[in-house]
């Protein structure tokens, strides 16, 4: 496996950091040992993450994936984790992030795993995809365009991919992080 | 409350070079309580990250776990 790993690829750190908005069309490419690259992110995640819910004694059961060209874990389980998602679920990210840099650690690879927790993101989500829908439709009818709230990449990429579904109306971000926000204008 | 420590103990640990060389210490002053990160002096750039991106990060996940009101300092040991 290590072969395939490339010496630039370790010293990427530094690059800006919104992976979920390089699209998934490149990731969906994806050749066999890509595959396994994302099943031992997984591993590596479930390890770091299993760990720390024994130390804290909260109840979960890690549930491993690879969706859509990136690893995908899961953690469900008691009322504790609501602790580990947060307001807005900003622990959640944090969280996304420190396991991130635990599997780049061990593979020498920028990880672009998603975390979910109590099934936070499934329900932001549907929120967020209805909120997109909802406001490109007010955009297609009015001409107005309309400036969203400040989001991180993974809402930010729902909204984009609702708007997009709606004729007559494009998105784009604008703003720096972590003030970032989406704004949806009419189609010239 | 060392379990605070713990964890961030293990999530530190996890993220850099020389994980043995990971010590957490919690510190009580007048001003409070302080989780002191004490790592190799080459991991310290991993620790704080880009902008204190990854200190930022390390910070939430404790606030999170109930150590609200607990600061998290990473000490520079190179000094």
């Amino acid at each position: 496996m290590s072969e395939t790993l490339q010496a630039t690829d370790v010293e990427r750190q530094d690059e800006d950091a919104a992976p979920e908005e390089t699209g998934d069309g490149a990731a969906e490419r994806s050749s066999g040992s890509t595959e396994d690259l994302l099943v031992q992110e997984g591993d590596i995640a479930g390890d770091y993450l299993e760990q720390l819910l024994d130390l804290l004694d909260y109840d979960g059961d890690i549930d491993l994936d690879v969706e859509a060209g990136r690893a995908v874990v899961s953690i469900e389980g008691g009322e504790d984790l609501e602790k580990l998602v947060g307001p807005r679920g900003n622990v959640l990210e944090s969280l996304q992030e420190l396991t991130r840099l635990a599997v780049q650690q061990e593979t020498g690879v920028r990880s672009r795993l998603m975390l979910d927790i109590a099934q936070w993101r499934a329900g932001r989500r549907a929120e967020l995809a209805e909120l997109g829908k909802t406001t490109a439709e007010k955009v297609a009818a009015d001409g107005e365009r309309v400036r969203l709230h400040p989001m991180t990449p993974f809402e930010r990429k729902v909204v984009h991919d609702a708007v997009a579904a709606v004729a007559g109306v494009h998105s784009e971000s604008e703003g720096e992080e972590p003030q970032r926000r989406v704004v949806v204008f009419r189609q010239a | 409350m060392s379990l605070l420590a713990d964890a961030l103990e293990h999530l530190v640990r996890g993220i850099v070079d020389h994980p043995d060389d990971v010590r957490v210490n919690l510190v009580t002053t007048r001003r409070g309580r302080t989780l002191e990160v004490h790592v190799h002096p080459d991991d310290l750039g991993k620790v704080i990250g880009r902008g204190g991106r990854t200190a930022t990060a390390l910070r939430t996940v404790m606030a999170g776990i109930g150590g609200r009101g607990v600061r998290v300092d990473v000490v520079d040991t190179d000094r």
